[in-house]
């Protein structure tokens, strides 16, 4: 090779990863955004009955198990205060007039499950409990009646000697399995005399056990999110109840209605952390409240948060970089950035490989039309566009068409069948969104009738290895694009196309033999060292 | 490595091909002389190299319109497009037979395979011709109506159908290597090796079959006729060389391939000119095109006569 060849190869190769490293080392960027876990998008709509100045509700707060981002909490007419002690966060709109409109909330909330395995004995004396936790000692007010009602269960079920974790254990497993759900019954003498009880009353009825063996215990507000079966969208979630108990220094969560102790899985999310502060506010006579929740998986990078840094840096970068985009033209490019990394693809396959195409970019195309749609379907679209191509052309011939009418026809009526398809088919949504799902495969139509002609002309066997070799190409390109870490790489360093560039002159300059001919000239060396061996 | 073998065999390759060879040699301005064989046709004209003669050439689809008149003065004639590429689009019509039905007059052409076509026929694939279905680029072409070439007595046992033609690679003007073509049932009369003609490697020196190949298989007779390949040898060695080297001179292209005939009359012709030639053309002689070119590149004189190029050729290779 030239040296100038060289010096500009390796430049262009060298320099975007400079850059690279410049920003990953001086300027201190992660070179790939930050992954979120599925996180859920929650939303709350809430409006106070009656005429009210000031109106609070409960908001979820940050703790074990739970994050809490991207709050908004609606101020265009109202002040808003929100109130935080170290439990729980309560919003407080007020204004001048009465609210007499619904107020709302929305955040991200990332879940995780809590699990307390193991929970040693507690022995810890009542007086040496933080002044904070005195609060959730005091029993609730009771008629003598329950009282003697409770007392007899006690002697019933605890023994009175034991320590506090495995009294708790049995006052759970007592509320647990032996008191019924029924949400008709909603008080604790009703529920001590039927051995039945709503969610709530099991909760009040565990939390008055655990405060007579003086353990702090309060009844959390929960929200359960919805399950993937589920719509998501339309499903309006209820306020739920479980209780935690202060065990060991640490609040351990229990739930006497769906059977955890010491567990919260993922798909609650708790909202206030004491029932009784907010008894009134949450109560259906004061309040008409809505709470939807849904799963945000298109993110999987947190692009918003990257944009934040990069800003930061005020650096060139910042001026330049992608995610300054809307975020309709963010997806777009993310797209389109990976089609060179395709090309490149693409090069090494043709090129040193030797594996045959249809036309050069046809396979580029396939891939972004699997992309855009879907694998399955892709694969049987472009297969039944070969089918209408062949046999576009059989019943064709007979009416004498030149060919560029000819083409146009075939283009068509795939545009035809797309329509089709798109109308009857019950499932639109993986297609509708998506401004050019179809337009790659109308490209790649064109190509379709070379296919025929080289079916009469280099038979069928050639032509299948020819179709073999592009949907080869193809997968390959799709199940590149099926690593979202390159994808945002790429979109993250958009310099590494000059790296692309630097790489396919290297390709370009390669002059050794392709793959391929290996094997269409492997009988010529055996035939050449046959008859050389003969003749010596 | 898998492929020291085909380095030490000296076999070239597509990318060192396009890389080294065509790229280097040919100029692309020069492209159209050969890619065009009508172009072609005119250039020969010039330097005083025989073609098959081109009764007509039809640019456009208005002249189609009186066709059946304008055929009726020949015999026989090909019908092939200026641009195309490894025989693609070529019709070989053997006889043009006329019906008459009162005052009506039918036109129907056998074609060499014996299928007959009506006029309509020989129309529609001449309009598929100038809308580019068979055109290197996939852009409108020409199409040529030209005298059909009949077959050399030599051939005679070793072809089936079609017209044998003879393949030189010419490099800087030096005949490198060589192979006849011969047609078979297989490959439908044409002498198109992807189509399962015999490839037969020809001795540079003499004009002697070397080899023969079916698609990568040795064979050593002939899978219709029976008859010996190697029992082969051309006439007009020399001639046929020479004439290969003259080619370079009115084309300029420095790595070339030469398609060449031989007719009962005028000895060989030119047939068409090749900027891309094939690679199979090892296989035929099984042997390396690598090491001839470059003792050409290396050795050979510059500046001589097209007779001074072949007669080192021919001591050498």
């Amino acid at each position: 090779m030239k040296k100038f060849t060289v010096f500009v190869t390796v430049f262009l190769i060298a320099f975007p990863l400079g850059i690279l490293f410049y920003k990953s080392r001086v300027l201190n960027l992660s070179l790939l955004p930050q992954m979120v876990d599925d996180v859920w998008n929650f939303h709350l709509t809430a409006r106070p009955k009656g005429e009210h100045k000031t109106f609070s509700f409960p908001i979820p707060r940050p703790g074990p198990g739970i994050k809490v981002t991207d709050e908004k909490v609606r101020t265009k007419d109202f002040e808003v205060f929100i109130d935080s002690n170290s439990d729980s966060s309560l919003a407080t709109w007020t204004s001048k007039e009465p609210i007499n409109r619904r107020v709302t909330y929305s955040a991200r909330i990332d879940l995780q499950p809590i699990n307390y395995k193991n929970i040693a004995k507690d022995n810890t004396s009542t007086e040496s409990y933080p002044k904070g936790l005195q609060k959730f000692l005091i029993v609730p007010e009771l008629i003598p009646a329950d009282v003697e009602a409770i007392k007899l269960l006690e002697s019933a079920i605890l023994e009175g000697s034991e320590d506090k974790t495995s009294a708790i254990r049995k006052i759970y497993y007592y509320v647990e399995e032996e008191i019924q759900r029924n949400t008709d019954i909603k008080t604790i003498h009703e529920t001590l005399g039927t051995g039945k009880g709503s969610p709530l009353v099991k909760a009040k009825l565990f939390n008055i056990m655990a405060r007579r063996r003086e353990v702090p215990s309060r009844i959390v507000v929960m929200v359960r999110m919805p399950n993937k079966s589920q719509k998501e969208e339309s499903s309006k979630l209820r306020f739920t109840f479980a209780n935690e108990v202060f065990l060991n220094n640490k609040w351990i969560p229990i739930d006497t209605n769906r059977g955890y102790f010491g567990e919260r899985p993922d798909s609650f999310m708790v909202i206030y952390r004491n029932y009784e502060e907010i008894e009134k506010l949450i109560s259906k006579k004061r309040v008409t409240y809505a709470i939807q929740a849904e799963r945000a998986r298109i993110n999987r990078y947190n692009r918003a948060e990257f944009k934040k840094e990069v800003v930061k840096t005020d650096s060139i970068f910042a001026k330049f970089s992608l995610y300054r985009l809307p975020l309709p033209l963010q997806t777009m490019f993310t797209t389109i950035l990976l089609i060179p990394i395709g090309t490149l693809v693409l090069s090494l396959a043709r090129n040193i490989i030797g594996i045959p195409t249809f036309g050069i970019f046809t396979p580029i195309l396939l891939t972004l039309f699997f992309k855009e749609t879907s694998f399955g379907f892709g694969m049987v679209f472009f297969f039944i566009v070969v089918l209408i191509g062949i046999g576009e052309r059989y019943v064709l011939d007979k009416f004498y068409l030149l060919a560029v009418p000819r083409l146009s026809i075939l283009l068509t009526l795939v545009i035809i069948l797309m329509i089709t398809y798109t109308v009857l088919s019950a499932d639109i949504s993986t297609i509708s969104q998506k401004h050019l799902a179809f337009f790659p495969i109308v490209i790649v139509t064109t190509n379709i009738e070379r296919l025929s002609i080289m079916i009469t002309e280099e038979g069928l066997v050639n032509t299948l290895k020819t179709l073999l070799g592009t949907l080869l190409i193809a997968v390959l390109g799709y199940s590149m694009y099926s690593v979202t870490a390159l994808e945002m790489f790429m979109f993250t360093n958009p310099e590494l196309l000059f790296t692309v560039i630097g790489l396919l002159i290297l390709i370009g300059k390669y002059k050794g033999y392709r793959i391929s001919e290996f094997i269409r000239f492997r009988d010529l060396v055996r035939q050449k060292k046959k008859l050389e061996s003969e003749s010596a | 490595m898998i492929f020291q073998d085909l380095r030490e065999m000296g076999i070239l390759g597509i990318n060192n091909r396009v890389g080294r060879y065509i790229l280097r040699h040919n100029k692309r301005k020069n492209y159209p002389l050969v890619d065009n064989k009508v172009l072609t046709a005119q250039r020969a004209e010039a330097w005083g190299i025989a073609m098959p003669q081109n009764y007509m050439v039809i640019e456009n689809y208005g002249s189609l319109k009186n066709l059946h008149l304008k055929i009726q003065n020949y015999d026989s004639f090909v019908i092939k497009p200026a641009n195309g590429s490894q025989g693609n689009g070529i019709i070989v019509i053997k006889e043009i037979i006329k019906e008459s039905f009162g005052d009506d007059v039918r036109i129907l052409c056998r074609r060499s395979n014996d299928k007959l076509m009506e006029i309509d026929e020989v129309k529609h694939h001449i309009s598929g011709i100038l809308s580019g279905l068979y055109s290197l680029s996939g852009q409108s072409d020409t199409a040529i109506i030209q005298a059909k070439i009949d077959k050399h007595a030599i051939f005679d046992d070793y072809s089936f159908g079609g017209i044998p033609d003879i393949r030189v690679i010419v490099f800087e003007g030096y005949p490198v290597m060589s192979m006849v073509r011969l047609p078979t049932k297989s490959s439908d009369g044409r002498a198109n090796l992807h189509q399962g003609a015999i490839g037969a490697g020809l001795n540079l020196s003499n004009g002697w079959t070397n080899n023969a190949v079916i698609k990568n298989q040795v064979i050593d007779v002939h899978p219709d006729t029976g008859h010996k390949i190697s029992g082969l040898k051309l006439p007009f060695w020399t001639e046929i060389l020479e004439l290969a080297a003259r080619c370079y001179d009115m084309v300029e292209l420095g790595y070339l391939g030469a398609d060449i005939v031989l007719t009962p009359d005028q000895g060989p012709i030119l047939l068409e000119l090749n900027a891309r030639p094939g690679l199979g053309i090892q296989i035929a002689n099984l042997a390396g095109l690598v090491p001839r070119l470059e003792k050409i590149r290396n050795e050979a004189p510059r500046n001589v006569l097209a007779r001074e190029r072949v007669e080192f050729s021919m001591k050498h290779f």
